[in-house]
């Protein structure tokens, strides 16, 4: 049995029956990461000694049958931009190189009542800001299907560990598609769940009107489990929203809408034979999928990519030098912000704070952002009309499968287009969901995202395992074989 | 609508000291994006509401009730420079 890839159930049943103990899958999931970090170069830090003692601490439980929840010594990884009390939290940048977080985030607080084991901290695009880590300060992560592939992004880090078997699932945030994207490129699941269910207090700000925490997992059940331990409101998240969910009833067959412009030019065409191949599956199970047209989808691309650095030129503002993060040497106290800001971000992240800053600024704001903002709303009441018909959406997750390193890094655009079809659900708040489906012609892992209505995460998660089930996708990279 | 982007004052108002080449590479940039947003401008929605939240709720703020969370050396401890309890910075005039 490979423990790396067996669900969080299974694993519990094991170890609440006394047939495997935590330590052992610490043991496993450790080495594993030993193993394949010199490659794919997906964990910023290694918590090996607290991994051992918590995993340890769970061993005792269990011999005593009092585990804390189903997540009780599950191995789990954390994007390096939410906070762990007493570790760095360097958001892949210069900046934060040295910051070490006083306090968990709600999430941690979450994971660690539930037992969890936390395995390390993982790389992503500086500032959460790209689709590929190459804007990691600290150099990328390699996609374990074939290290000349980037992982994704800006979540790169946590999925890539997730596919290589070096933690049992991960967290990681969406701005934009940031979970979604990477676990599409390393062929795993990846969930952002409606904005405002799980608390972004301790997470480092991007954008916040969009940014939502969410687990990376091997399958839609094991997303549940981590969904389920993670969400709530917070009164530390005034964004956070009231534990009140939706359902779609699931008695009947669901109507599932196709979006006809995430089918047409800029996706290529193994993604969208996937699609059509999962149409298949379920109308095979009597579904009923028509297509839908979304015309803002043609627009979503541009209101983000003014919302987004319009958002993050206002949080990223805090790096001045003087309460935390890096300083540079200035005569003045603005000289001093200037080249520590100058010295601490990098080439992405100063392109979307100007951006934003233009965006915001005098004579600009009403044409950029503020047109950004009411076209946002247009485009969230489409998706409402839309939902009135369908239960579900589907759609690629991306437009093409990982792309190598290099290949979009010249034109700005031709990166952000990566996020063509997740970045709607951000826009919208709603719940959408990764989930793999194939291999392409160069053996790169290929998924389909479902979206549905605000609120009806728990819906979308049971229909998604339904549908996971029929894909029965069961490929994984072979990078660790290779190794061994 | 669009203009060409001046650089120079917006990294001005960014507070990044940018280097010439960094201006020149993020000028370019930058005018790509702004050239691509430029289609949200003919859009005709000048009646559309707006929202902050995405799903139009109220931000909600806690009881103004005060309670223990970080200690003051807790806070300050990430500072780059501290002199008794204080955060310190270079004069703030030329």
């Amino acid at each position: 049995m490979n423990l790396s890839n067996s669900s969080i159930s299974e694993i519990n049943k094991l170890y609440k029956n006394k047939e495997l103990k935590p330590s052992e899958v610490y043991e496993e999931v450790f080495n594993n990461a030993a193993l394949s970090e010199s490659i794919i170069h997906a964990h910023l830090k290694l918590f090996q000694e607290e991994g051992i003692a918590a995993s340890k601490l769970s061993d005792a439980r269990f011999a005593k049958g009092k585990q804390l929840s189903q997540l009780d010594g599950i191995p789990i990884a954390i994007k390096d931009n939410i906070n762990l009390k007493n570790h760095e939290t360097t958001c892949s940048s210069k900046m934060l190189s040295n910051y070490i977080s006083p306090y968990d985030a709600t999430v941690i607080s979450k994971l660690r009542n539930s037992g969890v084991v936390f395995t390390g901290k993982t790389n992503l695009d500086e500032f959460a800001m790209g689709s590929s880590t190459e804007n990691s300060a600290f150099g990328p992560t390699k996609n374990p299907w074939n290290p000349q592939h980037v992982p994704g992004g800006s979540s790169g880090g946590s999925a890539a560990v997730v596919s290589v078997g070096s933690a049992l699932a991960s967290l990681g945030s969406d701005t934009g598609g940031s979970i979604r994207q990477p676990a599409s490129f390393c062929g795993v699941v990846g969930f952002k769940p409606t904005y405002g269910t799980v608390s972004r207090y301790g997470l480092v700000a991007f954008a916040s009107s969009l940014d939502q925490i969410g687990p990376i997992t091997n399958s839609v059940e094991d997303a549940k489990i981590i969904f389920n331990s993670i969400k709530g409101h917070d009164p530390l998240d005034s964004t956070s929203i009231a534990d009140t969910s939706i359902e779609i009833p699931d008695d009947k067959t669901a109507k599932v809408g196709v979006i006809k412009e995430l089918m047409e030019d800029g996706i290529s065409d193994e993604s969208k034979n996937e699609v059509e191949k999962t149409i298949k599956l379920l109308e095979d199970q009597g579904n009923k999928v028509v297509e839908v047209s979304l015309p803002l989808t043609k627009v979503a691309l541009s209101i983000y990519y003014l919302i987004a650095p319009a958002e993050c030129s206002a949080n990223l503002s805090r790096f001045d030098g003087v309460r935390y993060g890096s300083r540079e040497f200035g005569e003045t106290s603005y000289q001093m912000m200037e080249n520590t800001r100058a010295q601490g971000f990098g080439e992405e992240v100063k392109k979307r704070i100007l951006l934003g800053t233009y965006a915001l600024s005098a004579g600009y704001y009403d044409a950029y952002y503020g047109q950004a903002l009411k076209a946002r709303s247009l485009i969230t009441k489409d998706f409402e009309n839309i939902f009135k018909d369908v239960d579900y959406l589907i759609s690629p997750t991306t437009p093409t499968p990982a792309f190598k390193f290099g290949e979009k890094t010249e034109n700005p655009l031709e990166m952000y287009m990566s996020d063509l079809c997740t970045i709607p659900a951000n826009l919208a708040g709603l719940p959408a969901i990764s989930i793999p489906t194939g291999l392409s012609s160069e053996n790169m892992p290929l998924s389909v995202q479902l979206m549905s209505p605000a609120r009806t995460d728990s819906s979308l998660l049971k229909f998604s395992e339904k549908l996971e089930n029929l894909i029965s996708f069961d490929q994984r990279t072979s990078l660790l074989k290779e190794m061994k | 609508m669009k203009k060409d982007i001046d650089i120079k004052s917006v990294a001005k108002l960014a507070a990044i000291n940018l280097s010439e080449d960094e201006e020149k590479k993020l000028e370019k940039d930058l005018n790509i994006i702004l050239e691509h947003v430029e289609a949200l401008s003919k859009m005709n929605i000048d009646d559309e509401e707006i929202s902050i939240h995405p799903l139009g709720e109220t931000l909600n703020l806690r009881e103004d009730i005060s309670s223990e969370f970080l200690t003051h050396d807790e806070a300050m401890s990430n500072s780059p420079e501290t002199e008794d309890g204080h955060f310190v910075v270079p004069p703030s005039l030329d």
